[in-house]
């Protein structure tokens, strides 16, 4: 067994693949991560707590870096793509385009750079809610704890305010992509998924109400370190919201969007009222429902959710969002099935429990793989030695996905043996 | 604690409306998307959700004196938007000829009108009516059309086949009224001005103005509609001139006849575009609503022949082509006869049923959204 054989390719950084990567490395394999934004951790590193034990997920993740640094056998490539993957099961050549990061690791995170920048660029890590700058760094717990400069927003050597501003040598506005080739004996599928994008439901706004915004939205709003560190106030006027709607299924169960349940939404629903309302004691949720769907024993959430009398759970689908452009409010309106009326309600904010969608969607991976119609890979499609995790090929939590990665760390170690 | 209530599924009912063209009838998971995006239902027990489960149910007696079916102008809205493909824009139209087939007697003839041997039998017994009144053939000399079919026999069988077709209707609404009554605990109302506010938006054609995904189908009703409307006068101004008054046929080609040949020539104009439009829009919107059951297309093949061979039959009259000209009249005299007998029983019933329904919610005053 030489050691080139030894080593597997996890392609994603997210809970997914990091858990993939330590199974592995620490059963005595090389891993590789190459993960396509600056940051490891993913997704979660976006939410303020985890469904149900209401947990914040620094702690998972902070445990698994840890694990990284322990292990000494994990390379990592942040802002790094895939780009060819040739060979089989036991031999792959994959070349990775590493992009520039224009900082080298003497940053020390010191936050000059961010201070002197003159970009603002809209802050893609709080989905939109506020900004940053071309040079920056996501959040206070990013890993690795190294700044970041935008290229496409970066004014570049012309500027250079940042290199100026920088007392460790860390910036280098030259930096060019670069191109890694590895030898790896199995590959790992872990690249996630994507928010569906709300502006294709013109009904619920399109994404044009102010007020109404997505769970993942709901999450950065929450958390400690999300553009209002963590008070939930509505982006239109940073007011406090004290009645605050769910309109599940935005885009879910719908052959005209994703015709598929996205199966954590109602849970993120459930879990976020219960954020509003330990912020704000008079506050009230109403969750707007075609089937509540809490899968197992998730069940037992939704009935402590629903013993909560300011919660309120209506059956019907919302099908109209609109703004009252006056108060900044937005006008609901459902059919409450059970009482059989039409209503339309006001609400400060709407949060739209939007579906889950495989990243392969908007970025297929550069190998033969078949997809469903709705985008998610087959896993008997892959190559021998090739393995897809989690979300990539249908919606799961973090919890799912956590074990599918360590089954996919058995398996990824079988083909590198080969 | 209430009592137990005990369902009891029609399934022929449900058979029915599948057949009817509602066979998306089951995928509906009442979620009520349909409801919301619905421009023209109440607020109040709102359509057409509560009748996708009556439906899949099989729920007959439900839909006995409920307006809502009728209130429902197919915008299809509720079908662009449903997350299922369950069609609820469909659906209630099957449901409707359900319906009809309920208030209108006897009863078998829903199914004969709407089933493909009906335009054959019209056919047959105009063609054997006219060889009875010996004037079945082509005639010779100058062609008019009375030499085919007499002033008197179109008197003898036209206008009982719509008195029949007239009464048939009204005796059904009079039964829906007293169900609507009924069903909804309504015992009076104001009559006159809901007549008058009925008249007043089936004439202003307003409710089809708020469809959203087909707001084209208002230009295509509103044409046939008043195309109809200009049509009948045409022919009842004959009536008068030729029956009443005993003056000059307003039909022949030297006179002028006016102003029965203005009104006829709109009409004929008004319907082509009219049935053009309407046919262009199904297809339009067929990827996502489908092209319409045979029930949908009976009616607006009736009326599009009518046109076409009303429109033929005049040129190839002023043309001097007797063989074609007398043909394509008898075609035409066919079809307004199949219209008049079709009439009560087909999807042409909604002009009785739908005026009911707009009237009865005026009657009991259920709420409309602006």
């Amino acid at each position: 067994m030489s050691e080139q054989q030894k080593t597997v390719l996890v392609i994603g950084g997210g809970f997914s693949g990091l858990t993939a990567a330590v199974e592995t490395a620490e059963a005595g394999f090389n891993v590789v991560i190459v993960e396509k934004t600056p940051f490891l951790g993913g997704r979660v590193t976006q939410l303020n707590k985890y469904f149900p034990k209401l947990c914040p997920p620094n702690c998972g993740l902070e445990i698994n870096f840890k694990r990284i640094k322990n292990s000494g056998d994990i390379t990592f490539y942040t802002f790094a793509e895939v780009e060819k993957i040739s060979g089989q099961e036991g031999n792959y050549e994959v070349t990775i385009k590493q992009n520039p990061r224009f900082i080298n690791d003497k940053c020390v995170g010191c936050n000059a750079c961010t201070e002197v920048c003159p970009v603002e660029i809209s802050n893609e890590f709080n989905f939109g809610l506020d900004k940053t700058k071309a040079a920056y760094i996501t959040h206070n717990q990013a890993f690795p704890f190294k700044y970041v400069i935008d290229s496409k927003n970066c004014k570049g050597k012309a500027c250079a305010k940042c290199a100026e501003a920088c007392k460790y040598d860390a910036i280098d506005l030259d930096m060019k992509p670069e191109a890694v080739n590895l030898n790896v004996g199995a590959i790992v599928l872990a690249t996630g998924w994507d928010l569906y994008d709300v502006t294709k439901l013109d009904i619920l706004g399109g994404g044009k109400i102010k007020n109404v915004i997505t769970n993942m939205q709901m999450e950065r709003l929450a958390s400690p370190n999300g553009p209002t560190s963590g008070k939930i106030l509505r982006p239109s006027d940073g007011k406090e919201v004290n009645n605050v709607a769910f309109v599940q299924c935005a885009g879910s169960r719908d052959e005209n969007h994703l015709p598929y349940c996205s199966y954590i939404c109602c849970m993120a629903s459930l879990k976020q009222a219960t954020y509003l309302r330990e912020q704000y004691p008079d506050s009230k949720a109403q969750i707007f429902y075609i089937d509540i769907r809490t899968p197992g024993r998730y069940e037992q959430f939704y009935w402590k959710v629903k013993d909560d009398p300011n919660v309120t759970l209506t059956k019907g689908k919302v099908a109209k969002l609109e703004e009252d452009t006056a108060t900044g409010d937005v006008l609901l309106t459902a059919e409450d099935v059970l009482l059989g009326k039409k209503i339309t309600a006001r609400f400060d904010m709407v949060v739209l429990a939007a579906g889950m969608v495989p990243s392969t969607v908007a970025s297929k991976i550069p190998t033969d793989i078949s997809y469903t119609n709705e985008g998610f890979i087959m896993p008997a499609s892959l190559k021998k030695g090739m393995f897809a995790v989690g979300t990539l090929k249908s919606p799961v939590d973090v919890a799912r996905s956590v074990q599918d990665a360590t089954g996919v760390a058995i398996k990824s170690i079988q083909s590198a043996r080969r | 604690m209430a009592e137990a209530t005990v369902i009891k599924p029609d399934l022929d009912f449900v058979k029915g409306v599948i057949e009817g063209g509602g066979d998306s009838l089951k995928k509906c998971y009442q979620c009520a998307t349909c409801t919301v995006v619905c421009n023209v239902t109440p607020d109040s027990n709102p359509f057409p959700r509560k009748e996708m489960v009556w439906a899949q149910w099989g729920l007959k007696e439900k839909f006995a004196g409920n307006p809502d079916v009728w209130l429902c102008h197919q915008c299809n809205d509720c079908t662009a938007y449903c997350p299922r493909g369950a069609k609820p824009g469909e659906v209630l139209g099957a449901i409707r000829k359900q319906t009809i087939k309920q208030y209108s007697s006897p009863e078998f003839m829903v199914n004969f009108v709407n089933s493909k041997p009906f335009i054959p039998v019209m056919l047959l017994l105009l063609a054997g009516l006219l060889s009875v009144a010996g004037t079945f053939g082509i005639p010779d000399g100058e062609i008019v059309f009375s030499k085919f079919a007499s002033t008197h026999f179109l008197q003898f069988v036209f206008t009982p086949a719509l008195l029949f077709g007239v009464v048939v209707g009204v005796l059904g609404v009079k039964k829906f009224w007293a169900d609507m009554k009924k069903a909804a605990k309504v015992s009076s109302g104001d009559m006159g001005g809901s007549i008058s506010a009925t008249t007043q938006e089936i004439l202003s054609h307003i409710k089809f103005k708020s469809c959203g995904v087909s707001a084209d189908r208002f230009t295509s009703h509103f044409l046939v509609f008043y195309s109809f409307i200009a049509l009948g006068m045409a022919t009842a101004l004959g009536v008068l001139y030729i029956d009443i008054l005993h003056i000059e046929s307003p039909f022949s080609l030297t006179g002028t006849g006016f102003p029965v040949k203005i009104f006829g020539t709109i009409g004929a104009a008004g319907l082509l575009l009219g049935v053009l439009l309407m046919i262009s829009n199904r297809f339009k919107n067929a990827e996502k609503v489908g092209v319409g059951s045979y029930f949908d297309w009976l009616l607006l093949t009736i009326v599009g022949v009518i046109m076409a061979s009303g429109i033929l039959s005049w040129v190839t009259r002023v043309a001097g082509i007797a063989g074609v000209a007398y043909t394509v009249y008898f075609i035409h005299l066919v079809f307004v006869l199949s219209l008049f007998v079709y009439l009560p029983y087909s999807k042409l019933a909604h002009m009785f049923y739908r005026s009911a329904a707009i009237c009865f919610l005026k009657y009991s005053g259920r709420e409309t959204r602006k």
